[in-house]
């Protein structure tokens, strides 16, 4: 459970608010970590991950859907992944089941919390993608055996 | 037309200036008009006559707030600061209908928001599905998608309240009042800048083709409000259009902007004080 949300200052040292940093929901996400302890285990994999790619795919079946008992890989939300096995750099690209997603920003985080927790990858870079849009023909299978136990119409 | 037909631009650096200039302005127009009726149905969320119709503003809202960020944050792209685009700018510099500028007063009036301006909005954003110019193409499909409900639930009030004689004529007067910045906002036949942006097929189809679909969207309730006239699939306005004080830069009629009210909460001020760096 997240308790009361602190009272947030703007950074000291600067004028005025910024806003081209962009938001730092670190004081409030330490506790989220993608709600990982209510989600179901992943799938049996096949032998080792053959490439970072996949190892960092992996590791999205361990990142919740912040208001769904679901994986983001589960979800559909990945649209793809690539990753460069010298530098160990990661890119993701997303898309999110609505345009107005108010946890967009929360889904990014807890993405790159936990891929960063693997040693092998060095960064992590998301992109945003709309196209194809997403529609509930982009959940699992096993989303939507999840989602159904839960009472989720899919 | 200096591109083979099945060219595309891959980014802003690929567009000629005279097709980048007005594709940025287009951009704005519908970034600040969607963040306006964003404001515009939300103020509805406590007050429609349903608490359905509440939720379906609470919706819609949130669609068209997620739809003016992703138009905003593309403007980057061509030489606009996006942040200083959604938080910084006086009312002069809006880019969005003076039917937006304040908040409406009746139910109807929503309606006419919901029913006319919304679908004009979405008839400009479907030209742009098949944009040569690839950064729009990837994205307004899903935008689509939203925006079909919202069409949905203008159609399902307007034919609810069509059965009555007393809620037809408040919305004879609701959409009459929309009617004109309706038609203006496609811009004047044969503009040449709306052109140059369907001759780059950046946009397919200039402001009449533009106008046209629109009608054909509103044409059948319209007529029954004498607003429109013709038949299925050919539907014209039966009103000429007024464009005394258009502005075809900022695509709107009249000096001004946004009221106070309004500014304040399309760029955040009340919430500055709590945005984290």
């Amino acid at each position: 459970m997240i308790g009361p949300l602190p009272i947030l200052e703007p950074s000291s040292g600067a004028a005025s608010p910024r806003y081209e940093q962009g938001m730092n929901f670190a004081a409030v996400l330490k506790e989220t970590q993608g709600g990982r302890e209510d989600l179901p285990a992943p799938p049996d994999f096949d032998g080792p991950p053959r490439d970072l790619a996949e190892r960092a795919r992996r590791a999205l079946y361990e990142v919740a859907d912040p208001e769904l008992p679901i994986s983001v890989l589960d979800l559909g939300l990945l649209a793809g992944i690539a990753a460069d096995e010298e530098t160990g750099a990661v890119t993701v690209s997303l898309t999110y089941t609505s345009t107005a997603c108010p946890c967009m920003d929360f889904i990014q985080w807890d993405i790159r919390e936990r891929l960063l927790e693997e040693n092998e990858i060095q960064s992590v870079t998301i992109d945003t993608v709309w196209d194809p849009p997403w529609t509930t023909a982009r959940i699992s299978e096993r989303g939507r055996e999840i989602l159904g136990s839960f009472g989720v119409a899919t | 037309m200096t591109q083979s037909s099945d060219a595309s631009f891959k980014s802003t650096a690929d567009l000629p200036d005279s097709v980048g200039q007005p594709l940025g302005a287009l951009l704005l127009s519908l970034a600040d008009n969607k963040r306006l009726l964003g404001i515009r149905y939300a103020d509805w969320i406590l007050g429609a006559p349903t608490v359905e119709a509440g939720i379906a503003c609470s919706a819609m809202a949130q669609d068209e707030w997620g739809h003016a960020r992703i138009f905003y944050s593309m403007l980057k792209d061509f030489g606009y600061d996006p942040a200083a685009l959604e938080h910084e700018r006086p009312a002069s510099e809006y880019h969005n209908s003076e039917i937006l500028d304040a908040d409406v007063s009746s139910w109807p009036e929503l309606l006419a928001l919901n029913f006319l301006w919304d679908t004009a909005i979405s008839v400009q954003v479907e030209m742009l599905v098949d944009s040569r110019f690839e950064p729009i193409h990837y994205k307004v499909r899903k935008l689509l998608d939203e925006e079909r409900f919202h069409f949905d639930h203008a159609h399902g009030w307007i034919s609810r309240m069509m059965a009555t004689e007393d809620a037809r004529a408040a919305l004879r007067d609701a959409l009459g009042a929309a009617w004109n910045a309706c038609l203006c906002w496609f811009g004047p036949e044969n503009d040449d800048v709306v052109g140059a942006l369907s001759d780059a097929g950046v946009v397919s189809g200039g402001s009449e083709t533009a106008r046209s679909r629109w009608l054909e969207r509103v044409g059948r309730f319209a007529s029954e409000l004498d607003l429109a006239e013709g038949s299925e699939g050919a539907w014209t306005s039966a009103r000429e259009v007024d464009w005394s004080d258009w502005s075809r830069e900022r695509r709107r009629r009249t000096e001004g902007g946004p009221d106070e009210d309004s500014l304040a909460r399309a760029r955040g001020d009340r919430n500055r004080s709590l945005l984290m760096d």
